[in-house]
């Protein structure tokens, strides 16, 4: 059982919040997940089961909504509901929701009112600006957000490859996911406050900050020179042009190349590599010994000279070949994969990182990414797949009736 | 003069109130081996919040981040490096030389005196110092020990190594970014260094709690690529659900929608600001409720330009999809002449999703609501002077982590650490010093 197995928490969220939910439900704890009678948002949002949508068909819901039981209140339209999710709320631990600001307040659903009676209780707010200022009141989208927040300035083409591209908006709900991750850093923080005090308290989690806590180098390379740092394909963003690191494979994916060796021994072994198969013999000539004409983003022929044979000698290979002799060799190279390719690494499925879950049909199983973390003695664990649109509306409250809400 | 002027600065009201508050983390102690961007990205995030995060310096093998750039000043000097001083704030920093018999003495007693032990070695590397978790069980029953490297403590290829855009390639994300037709364009920075640092954050809270209701510490392994493959869930699943790939025909899609399916959706240029042309709007209309305010907004601003917008060729988002590439050369007509931050309000004010893709510049000179929030902190550094730092997200009511010391100077708390956690007298200190432990 995950380390979170005596918390309970209900969560009302759509895209923005719900992987938080997860990431606490995955590690134990007793999510609640409430939504009106239409669903979640997410449950829109595809792909879906055969391309067919429908609440219980969304595989964005599935894969964000494991661990969790769902129960349908229509807090919105009726008096009666709203009193039901008051009285869960008033046996949780945590509240979790991504709600606009004021929006839940306006229903008599507020933080302020339900501490009085529940004193420990921890409210965490996602919103994508946080709770106050000139911007709270603002939507945003993953996009809109990955774009205010800073990451996307940083990410997209260098004029060469793409002449005028924009900023890029890379996908997979990264800034919600963002957002979550720094939610349930404030959520575990706050719990231990609890732990100590037997306090609750409001966790006020701006999407924008999250985001604008999330790109590297750029906030430090204005904040000490007053220069923004220009986008380049599929490397650093920087202040001056730096070398491609990314290169064609034979089997038309892409490798990721990172360092050619700095000290002598790894500069010998990968000119050795090269050579091997009839790329490089220019590298023998005294020039290459210096190993700052080799390193990259000074402008030298030398790693340019460089840069050109490793192209060629990776266009000759396939992306696995490259990717395996350059880790062999002590450099971290990667290969640019899909997705769903680490399901053919046997190393994470050594691992357990690949677990199997049945969706719509009982008697097929399909895989996914399982734990971000390996924690030895409270592990990960899937034990309930994503519910269907109010599986649990009567177990949870019936047990909500006979005050056994926390007996799992 | 000067400096003492500048931190004679009135701090702000959020200052005052963060200063005031606990710390919720208040008590832990973290021993901290990390290097590079993820570990000490995880560590500052604890310390943010009040942890006694000590980061253990070694001459030999100095953490290249000290000498990453922006250097202030004519070369590195270790203390002078901005991208180091920004994730290294809230720090102690000490010497300590584990290969030493008396260095392991010292690090041995650390250990007992601390909660958790983080380091991202390369996987045997501690275990090669006689520091495995098992050892260090022995020497504090409840340590809670994580280790961060790329593929993880177990399985075949746990040897291989990664960078934050290596674990990016590898784990489905760079691949997820770029426009159809050209070479993925990635994220652009080390994405998978914040998100490995987020997730051993994550990861060590959960143990610490418990550690404090159950008693027991643990052995947390925590792979970058694993942290990262799980960010890829959806994707996965269309595969293995609907045997449908990643890449195909028009994929990546560039900055249209992948899901859920909605036009328009993408970025549009603006008006130049401060002579940069490169300027960009993010626009999402995600209903037919959001593209009907969007119309309205057109047809408001009095330009006659936007005669477009009543053609049916836009009136459902079945038909905008299709005919994305002129609905996106009509908006851009319209964004192109306007100022980005004008068009963000005056769109987000008829309830559009709209946000000027901001620099890091923009951020910190122009944004209004980070500006409302007091996000910007400024502390002082002996080398770098007054310098500023984002805050801590999130905001916890009652118990805010805060920026409270800047980053470390190398070595610069070796003494005070000797001192107050393991009680040692200056004279057992300089002879520890003098046998060369402390370097």
């Amino acid at each position: 059982m995950g380390p979170l197995e005596n918390l309970t928490i209900v969560e009302m969220c759509g895209p923005l919040g719900e992987y938080a939910a997860k990431l606490l439900g995955d590690m134990g704890a007793n999510v609640i997940k409430v939504e009106l009678p239409t669903g979640s948002p997410s449950r829109k949002i595809g792909p879906f089961v055969d391309d067919i949508p429908g609440p219980n068909r969304s595989l964005n819901f599935f894969y964000h909504n494991t661990n969790k039981r769902s129960v349908v209140l229509d807090y919105r339209n009726s008096e009666e509901d709203r009193n039901l999710l008051l009285d869960l709320i008033h046996e949780a631990d945590l509240v979790i929701e991504d709600h606009v600001p004021d929006d839940l307040p306006s229903l008599g659903i507020q933080y302020e009112e339900i501490a009085k009676r529940n004193t420990g209780l921890l409210w965490c707010s996602i919103t994508p600006y946080g709770l106050d200022g000139p911007w709270s009141q603002y939507g945003a989208s993953d996009m809109t957000a990955l774009a205010a927040g800073g990451p996307m300035s940083m990410n997209g083409y260098s004029p060469e490859d793409v002449p005028d591209a924009p900023p890029i908006h890379g996908k997979g709900d990264l800034a919600y996911k963002t957002a979550s991750h720094y939610a349930v850093i404030g959520t575990l923080v706050a719990l231990r406050h609890r732990l100590k005090s037997g306090e609750g308290q409001l966790i006020d989690c701006s999407m924008h900050e999250a985001l604008s806590s999330t790109t590297e180098v750029g906030l430090p390379y204005w904040l000490y020179t007053g220069k923004n740092i220009l986008r380049q394909t599929s490397r650093h963003a920087s202040v001056q042009r730096t070398d491609p690191w990314q290169f064609p494979t034979a089997d038309e994916k892409y490798i990721l190349v990172f360092g050619t060796g700095r000290s002598a021994e790894s500069w010998l072994d990968f000119k050795k590599w090269l050579q091997n198969d009839g790329f490089g013999l220019q590298l023998d000539d005294a020039r290459f010994d210096d190993p700052l004409a080799r390193q990259g983003g000074r402008g030298t022929t030398e790693s340019k000279e460089i840069n050109s044979e490793l192209a060629k000698f990776i266009a000759s290979k396939s992306a696995e070949e490259i990717y395996r002799g350059a880790q062999a060799r002590r450099l971290p190279w990667g290969t640019v994969r899909e997705p769903h390719e680490i399901l053919e690494d046997n190393h994470f499925r050594s691992r357990g990182h690949i677990v199997s879950v049945s969706i719509s049909d009982e008697n097929k199983e399909h895989e996914m990414p399982g734990a971000p973390y390996h924690l030895s003695s409270t592990p990960w664990e899937l034990r309930l797949p994503a519910p269907e649109l109010g599986e649990h509306t009567d177990d949870v409250l019936g047990d909500l009736q006979d005050h056994s809400l926390r007996d799992r | 003069m000067l400096t003492l002027l500048l931190r004679a600065k009135v701090p702000n009201d959020r200052y005052n109130r963060l200063m005031l508050a606990p710390l919720p983390l208040d008590g832990i102690r973290i021993l901290d081996l990390t290097w590079i961007i993820a570990g000490p990205v995880c560590t500052r995030i604890l310390g943010d919040f009040g942890a006694d995060v000590i980061k253990i310096e070694h001459e030999q093998a100095v953490d290249p981040i000290r000498m990453g750039r922006p250097i202030i000043g004519d070369g590195p000097t270790l203390n002078n490096s901005g991208f180091f001083n920004y994730i290294n704030r809230n720090k102690r920093s000490i010497l300590l030389n584990i290969r030493h018999p008396e260095g392991s003495d010292i690090f041995a007693q650390l250990v007992t005196e601390s909660d958790v032990v983080i380091e991202n070695f390369s996987s045997g590397v501690l275990e090669s110092w006689g520091f495995g978790y098992d050892h260090l069980k022995e020497l504090r029953k409840d340590i809670i020990y994580c280790s961060v490297s790329g593929f993880g403590h177990s399985g075949p290829d746990n040897h291989y190594t990664t960078w934050g855009p290596t674990a990016q390639a590898l784990s489905g994300q760079t691949i997820m970014s770029g426009l159809p037709d050209a070479p993925p364009a990635g994220w652009g920075f080390s994405f998978m260094d914040h998100t490995a640092g987020y997730s051993a954050a994550i990861a060590i809270l959960m143990a610490l709690y418990h550690r404090d209701v159950a008693g027991d510490g643990q052995y947390i392994d925590l792979s970058q690529v694993e942290a990262g493959s799980v960010l890829t869930g959806s994707a996965v699943l269309d595969y293995t659900v609907n045997n449908r790939a990643w890449k195909r025909v028009g994929f990546p899609p560039g900055n249209h929608a992948w899901e859920p399916q909605v036009a328009p959706h993408n970025t549009y240029r603006t008006l130049e600001r401060n002579g940069d042309d490169d300027q960009w709007i993010a626009i999402a209309c995600l209903s037919d409720a959001e593209w009907e305010s969007f119309v309205r907004v057109l047809k408001l601003s009095d330009d006659l330009s936007n005669e477009w917008i009543n053609d049916s060729a836009f009136s459902t988002n079945e038909s905008r999809l299709r005919h994305q590439e002129s609905l996106d050369r009509n908006i851009e007509k319209w964004t192109r002449a306007r100022d980005g931050y004008e068009l963000m309000a005056l769109l987000q004010s008829a309830g559009i999703k709209a946000a000027v893709c901001q620099k890091p510049g923009d951020r910190v000179e122009t944004d209004p609501q980070l500006d409302f929030r007091e996000w910007w902190q400024t502390v002082y550094h002996p080398e770098l002077g007054q310098s500023t730092y984002d805050g801590v997200a999130p905001l916890l009511q009652l118990t805010p982590g805060s920026v409270r010391k800047a980053s470390p100077m190398f070595g610069e708390h070796t003494d005070e650490v000797m001192q107050e956690v393991l009680g040692l007298s200056s004279h057992q200190i300089a002879d520890l010093r003098a046998k060369g432990v402390f370097m």
